[in-house]
């Protein structure tokens, strides 16, 4: 149940990624709030840049904590990353009735909280009696409701409650169309989670390095940021939504190409398949 | 960490007393502390439906994770043919059973608390019933492999003999019978869980978001229904995937020696819903 097979130990130590995904995502995020307070939506992509922070942190944290077998794979890790962290954001982001600025930082906070009982759940009442449980849920939840926290950022540009629960439609208030009330929350939580659980669960094995499995990270982040900027038509002015769209694709791409040649650098050996080859035959 | 002094003790399925001791005392602290802000108006709609509201949530987690252990979760073993079951893990295996169940009972919802309630049960039940129909269909057909399950010598419901038919070197595979009744089972509990959260989050803040302010605007319950729906699914997934942290794994059903782990399961699922059902009410306190 707690054997610890050994992952990749090369690279940066997890306390530095921890520290850095944390303060990338939080500056970010406090970037798109600036945004947000002078009234222009255009720093919204921040919010992409905030999850992707977010998910190298938990990369880090799932790669720490499955290389104790956990007995039922690395996605199960995800989900309940996000299905702590939706429950700390959205109570994180009723507290922007008293200030927005602590927003992020209530987040982080309350992710940390629940995801403490959480791995203390586990650990004792559960006796999974993992070294790292308890504080690896802490940090999940703390990752989840952050990154969260990020595409919410990127489709709608704001992060408190009021904002994300109504919708202005031609100057009539409506909660049906809003982030929360058309169910949106649904599709960054999917996205997010994937996100989270996909690198770690593709590159583990024997040959995992630190450098490929963070490059995927980074990718399925701007994935996810992708489809979040075509939601965010919707909800933020165009040139807003296009400033998304176009650093997320272009993210994409530069990750992409960066990941697939890790992968070469990586692999035995590489055969080009062609699955469009011009053969007939 | 050596591995060596992490191997898993003999005891890794027995029950903690002390820890779960401590758990249901904090749990009854939640529910307290709930009580008092109903009863002091930070919480809407009074003391009696906030203990009622989190009572409740807290049954339907409790419901959950006896469900999951129901659930005949084979894993990677199975999926190769090595061990019965579904081959997948738990955490997804119950999500779909519980979502499915959700939305069955969420589109009820207007029908009332019972009708919602069994049309949940029966979505969570029926999903399950058509995803081990198709394993075994793709098992029996498609691998050419016998239904036989290793954990016991004759089925408890048809009696009929599994050793027979197990393969040598494998723990039994495909879905034997105990096990096709045993997802079904889990998707009943898991169906009927999900919808209970969901139905009292939702009646929760539909009186809770006009107390905050939501007011004057068409599509208030539709706002009270996304809320109620995502705090309904991040719970689910929590109580699914610590029930399956107390699986271990892959488990047969409910003639499954993991089965008998199912209390360690609730006690987690109590505390954890307490905390998080807590968390999710507070969104509407009125601070």
């Amino acid at each position: 149940m707690s054997v610890k097979i050994e992952a990749s130990h090369d690279g940066i130590p997890h306390n530095k990624v921890m520290v850095i995904g944390a303060v990338i995502s939080l500056v970010s995020l406090y970037i798109a709030i600036i945004g947000t307070t002078l009234g222009v939506d255009y720093l919204a992509f921040f919010g992409g840049i905030a999850a992707i922070g977010a998910l190298i942190w938990g990369n880090s944290t799932i790669k720490k904590l499955c290389s104790y077998g956990i007995g039922t794979g690395v996605p199960s890790a995800g989900m309940l990353a996000f299905g702590s962290g939706v429950i700390a954001l959205l109570f994180a982001s009723t507290l922007s009735g008293i200030s927005i600025w602590i927003v992020p930082v209530a987040a982080l906070i309350l992710g940390l909280v629940v995801g403490l009982f959480l791995g203390w759940i586990s650990n004792s009442v559960l006796n999974m009696k993992i070294p790292v449980m308890t504080r690896s849920l802490a940090e999940l939840a703390a990752v989840g409701s952050l990154a969260l926290m990020g595409l919410g950022a990127v489709a709608t540009g704001f992060v408190g409650f009021m904002d994300i629960a109504t919708f202005d439609l031609l100057g009539v208030t409506v909660y049906n169309a809003s982030y929360l009330g058309a169910g949106i929350i649904a599709v960054s939580f999917m996205l997010g989670a994937i996100a989270l659980q996909h690198p770690f669960n593709a590159c583990l094995g024997p040959g995992e390095k630190q450098d490929r499995t963070n490059m995927l990270a980074i990718e399925c982040g701007f994935l996810s940021m992708i489809v979040m900027a075509v939601i965010s038509f919707a909800f933020v002015s165009l040139i807003a939504a296009w400033i998304s769209l176009v650093v997320a694709v272009i993210g994409w791409a530069v990750s992409y190409v960066k990941y697939v040649a890790l992968s070469k650098r990586d692999a035995a050996s590489w055969l080009d398949a062609k699955p469009f080859s011009d053969s007939e035959e | 960490m050596s591995a060596i002094a992490a191997k898993p003790g003999a005891n890794a399925g027995a029950f903690q007393p002390v820890p779960s001791v401590i758990a249901i005392v904090l749990a009854i602290i939640l529910v307290v502390v709930a009580y008092f802000l109903g009863s002091a108006g930070i919480l809407a709609g009074g003391a009696m439906p906030v203990l009622q509201t989190l009572c409740l949530i807290i049954l339907g987690a409790a419901l959950i994770a006896f469900g999951v252990h129901f659930v005949p979760v084979g894993g990677a073993p199975a999926a190769m043919g090595q061990a019965p079951g579904i081959a997948t893990g738990v955490a997804m295996l119950a999500t779909g059973a519980g979502l499915a169940g959700l939305f069955g009972g969420a589109w009820a919802a207007e029908l009332g608390l019972g009708v919602a309630l069994a049309s949940g049960a029966i979505g969570g039940a029926l999903m399950m019933a058509i995803t081990c129909l198709m394993v075994n269909i793709s098992y029996v057909f498609g691998m050419g492999i016998p239904a036989a399950s290793g954990k016991v010598l004759k089925d408890p419901i048809t009696g009929d003999l599994q050793a027979a038919y197990k393969s040598q070197g494998t723990e039994g595979h495909g879905l034997p019978f105990i096990s096709y009744v045993g997802g079904v089972i889990g998707g009943l509990f898991g169906g009927l869980g999900g919808t209970l959260i969901y139905i009292e989050l939702l009646n929760f803040y539909n009186v809770g978001l006009p107390a905050l302010g939501f007011v004057g605007a068409e599509g208030i319950n539709m706002l009270a229904v996304g809320l109620a729906g995502i705090f309904a699914i991040g719970m689910f997934l929590v109580i699914a995937v610590l029930s399956a942290y107390n699986i271990t794994g892959t488990i047969e059903g409910p003639h499954d020696p993991k089965f008998k782990r199912f209390p360690r399961a609730i006690v987690a699922a109590i505390l954890a819903s307490a905390v998080c059902g807590l968390v999710a009410m507070l969104v509407v306190a009125l601070f």
